[in-house]
């Protein structure tokens, strides 16, 4: 794919109202999971949702989302839709066994496209799926996107909530407003009904307090959830009426809440003509 | 407030030389350019402040011209970016820096 047209300081997104970023420090703690079923929610709950997938070095939202295939953009309309939600992903114009061996500014100029270059039409949410970490793409959008705030993704484990702490500290440090904390993983069910802490208890929310920053809930461990995103649909998609798709639209309305809640903080800055 | 708070609500040109920042807070500060500007935070700035002068460094004709804004722009919701009459735009001077580099008469006498 060729590098897309000169980079854009700043992003104007007249037609979409909110953006919220799903974000952790600390990869596979289940971000894209998330961010998937979530904006799967918020689309449950009447709102006109997008999907981003920020994640230019491993994208993996086509496949939870079933696209498969692979696109020519000069003739592909983008954003793509599936199941209501309007998508771009890296992997839409890149073949899976493709490594994109990228320094930070082809990153940069890639998330600004996909933010500036697709026509992402009316929306009341567009979620963007981050890569791990604090790196060269979160500076990007929290620099260039009209964020409205962060959902920081963790694992109950303490090895994922140092990072967490670094992807809290982060949003911090540039003023987008985090909207809440997700443990996942958090426990798992087994046959007999029986609740398993398998990477412990509790770490989501002990650092919600230690922070001071609303916890947002506990999505528990499924094998169905893993079967319905390698399936490329997902879980609150393919069985909205099982306690997992529910504790996405707790999550869902706890979401727009908190975004309503912080819309003052993540007011734009005002400007000066020279 | 704490400082991590406080947010410009209205940033204003003072004549040619001087920028006026209103805060959330009331505070209004005052900065002369070449004060923002000897203050730039980028890496190459700050490296060069660390560094003994060079001199055999030859001036650039942009530089032989008195220096002024160009631009002052917002980078997300924590900082702006001034773009400079000598091309010089890589500082971005978050909030905070911002508000730590006032020159107002009461911030001037509170500095040590």
């Amino acid at each position: 794919m060729p590098p897309p047209g000169p980079v854009q300081e700043k992003i104007a997104m007249p037609g979409v109202k909110n953006v919220v970023a799903v974000a952790s420090g600390k990869g596979g703690v289940g971000k894209s999971t998330v961010a998937t079923n979530l904006a799967l929610a918020l689309h449950m709950l009447g709102r006109r949702v997008g999907l981003l997938d920020a994640d230019i070095y491993g994208p993996s939202i086509p496949i939870m989302m079933g696209v498969s295939e692979v696109f020519d953009p000069n003739t592909t309309q983008f954003p793509l839709d599936r199941y209501g939600i309007k998508l771009m992903s890296m992997g839409f114009v890149v073949k899976p066994e493709t490594a994109m061996i990228w320094r930070g500014p082809m990153v940069h100029k890639y998330i600004t496209a996909f933010l500036t270059q697709i026509n992402w039409g009316e929306l009341d949410y567009l979620v963007i799926d981050l890569p791990p970490g604090t790196g060269d793409a979160q500076l990007t959008l929290t620099q260039t996107a009209p964020l409205s705030g962060a959902v920081i993704v963790t694992t109950p484990q303490e090895v994922s909530l140092i990072d967490a702490r670094k992807g809290l500290e982060m949003f911090n440090q540039v003023r987008v407003p985090v909207i809440g904390i997700v443990e996942n993983m958090s426990y798992f069910v087994s046959g007999d009904g029986k609740r398993h802490e398998i990477f412990g208890h509790g770490g989501g929310k002990k650092l919600a307090q230690e922070t001071g920053v609303p916890f947002l809930g506990e999505i528990p461990m499924d094998p169905d959830i893993v079967k319905c995103g390698d399936s490329g649909d997902p879980i609150v998609h393919k069985l909205p009426d099982s306690p997992i798709a529910k504790t996405y639209l707790s999550l869902a309305t706890l979401v727009s809440e908190q975004v309503t809640k912080s819309s003052n903080a993540a007011a734009e800055l005002p400007t000066l003509q020279l | 407030m704490p400082v991590a708070d406080l947010r410009p609500v209205a940033l204003k040109k003072d004549g040619d030389d001087r920028l006026t920042i209103e805060w959330s807070d009331g505070h209004r500060s005052s900065y002369l350019w070449t004060h923002l500007r000897s203050h730039c935070p980028c890496a190459g700035c700050k490296g060069e402040h660390e560094q003994p002068p060079d001199p055999f460094r030859i001036l650039k004709p942009t530089e032989l011209e008195p220096l002024k804004p160009v631009s002052i722009s917002p980078i997300g919701h924590y900082a702006y970016k001034i773009v400079w009459s000598d091309g010089h735009d890589s500082g971005l001077f978050t909030l905070e820096h911002l508000r730590a580099l006032c020159q107002c008469p009461d911030c001037v006498k509170k500095k040590p």
